[in-house]
């Protein structure tokens, strides 16, 4: 009996020692024992799918699709749901001026504009629109532009709408990150900096 | 006839029992400490394809969340960045832009690069719910649910790391006692933040938001509070009743 103890102590030692303490970090993904349906055969979010060629679960829209909730003016009287100038800032090859119909400025759509400014914006163009963001500063990439200057307060309300949308110069587009009620929300956010800040 | 059995096995019907008990038990001990996910998960560190730093980005940096997770309030699932968002600052002549560690960034977004496919950046999942389990970020992220509550301190991790069990009873903790857990709307991905750190100022700020939002005068928000310790489940009582947090503990409330 005390031969079986001590077999039975160094079992439980060795356990002890090849389990080891929770949360230790570990690289090989877990292990699954009873999956349980856990993993199923369905599409799923950003992940790779095995029946499509390319390997990949999300599918790319087909060409010329247009997005839902989307109407394209047919004349300049109609009224569609969103209009040109609410998704890009422009009539035809001009900038617009103003902000579009959709879009009411208020107090809450300059917080909100707020609020997406100090999210997208600050790393490069600073919380004050000075062009001295994080990155400028540390990496001085040269150009980031200064929103407080007289160019910026010149341009149309639609050029500045159009240069989040699409990018500018070293400037990345941000309409796959940002929806264009946000995107106005910044510009209106944009114009309330400029206004608080003079052009210095 | 003499004694067939020998004197010792008397004691064998014993022994067998404290014998298979101390098996039984050692077997116990080892599925309980090991067969959850507080050991089979937590801890999971993958090598992504690109050692992307979150203490750099948004611990030093001052990076939000929602930078590069931009659909977190919006959907229910919180959305890995694609390869353009990288690129937005380590493009050609930006940041870092010919650090040998983006070189899977380059393949998928310069059209330059000798080895370009323009296939997407194949990131590593660490916090995953089972296929059966429809966990909604948006759902709590606009309910006053922070990022750090199932994620962990992402904001110091130099490789991310799965810190927290997410099993069902962790969720289940958090629904059955969700005034530990609300924070104010604008702190959510500030994961640094605690009630605790809140002074006399951000207190009263916190009733006059709570007061504005419920539509009643701010005396009448802190009468209820007189007298009480501010700690995280008194100002969650506040956020509870402001935005009737009801969390569902029923099973098809995650489970379809």
């Amino acid at each position: 009996m005390r031969w079986f103890f001590l077999i039975l102590f160094a079992v439980a030692v060795m356990f002890a020692v090849g389990i080891g303490p929770r949360g230790e970090k570990f690289s090989k993904p877990p292990l699954y024992v009873f999956n349980d349906m856990d993993w199923q055969d369905k599409l799923k979010f950003q992940k790779p799918s095995e029946f499509f060629e390319n390997g990949q679960g999300a599918r790319k829209p087909v060409a010329n699709t247009v997005p839902i909730g989307y109407t394209f003016p047919t004349s300049p009287d109609s009224a569609p749901a969103e209009s040109e100038y609410f998704l890009n800032g422009t009539f035809g090859d001009y900038y617009g001026d103003g902000m579009p119909a959709e879009v009411t400025v208020d107090n809450a759509l300059l917080q909100r504009g707020q609020e997406r400014y100090q999210i997208f914006c600050t790393p490069c163009h600073g919380t004050s629109g000075n062009g001295q963001g994080i990155v400028s500063k540390y990496w001085a990439i040269p150009p980031t532009a200064n929103l407080l200057d007289p160019r910026v307060v010149a341009m149309p309300d639609g050029q500045i709408f159009w240069t989040i949308t699409h990018g500018k110069g070293l400037m990345g587009p941000y309409n796959g990150a940002i929806p264009a009620a946000d995107r106005w929300a910044i510009t209106a956010y944009v114009r309330a900096m400029q206004a608080a800040g003079g052009s210095k | 006839m003499g004694n067939i059995f020998p004197r010792w096995l008397n004691l064998l019907p014993v022994q067998a029992l404290i014998g298979l008990g101390g098996i039984g038990t050692l077997a116990i001990a080892v599925i309980w400490y090991s067969f959850t996910p507080k050991y089979t998960r937590v801890g999971y560190q993958p090598q992504q394809p690109i050692p992307f730093d979150h203490a750099l980005h948004v611990g030093q940096n001052g990076m939000d969340c929602r930078y590069c997770h931009s659909h977190v309030e919006n959907s229910s699932h919180s959305n890995i960045p694609n390869a353009q968002v990288c690129w937005n600052c380590h493009g050609p002549g930006k940041v870092k832009s010919d650090s040998p560690k983006l070189e899977p960034l380059r393949q998928a977004m310069d059209p330059n690069y000798e080895k370009y496919t323009g296939q997407p950046i194949q990131w590593v999942q660490i916090h995953e719910t089972p296929d059966y389990a429809y966990f909604n970020h948006s759902a709590h992220v606009n309910r006053g649910v922070s990022c750090v509550e199932c994620h962990g301190k992402v904001n110091e991790m130099e490789v991310v790391s799965h810190e927290k069990p997410l099993s069902m009873s962790f969720c289940l903790d958090c629904h059955r006692n969700v005034e530990s857990h609300l924070r104010p709307l604008d702190q959510i991905t500030n994961l640094d933040w605690s009630a605790h750190g809140m002074d006399e100022k951000d207190r009263e700020a916190f009733y006059a938001y709570v007061a504005d939002k419920a539509g009643k005068p701010v005396a009448e928000v802190k009468a209820g509070h007189e007298g009480k310790e501010w700690s995280q489940e008194a100002m969650g009582a506040y956020l509870k009743d402001l935005w009737k947090v009801n969390p569902p503990q029923d099973c098809a409330a995650c489970h379809r």
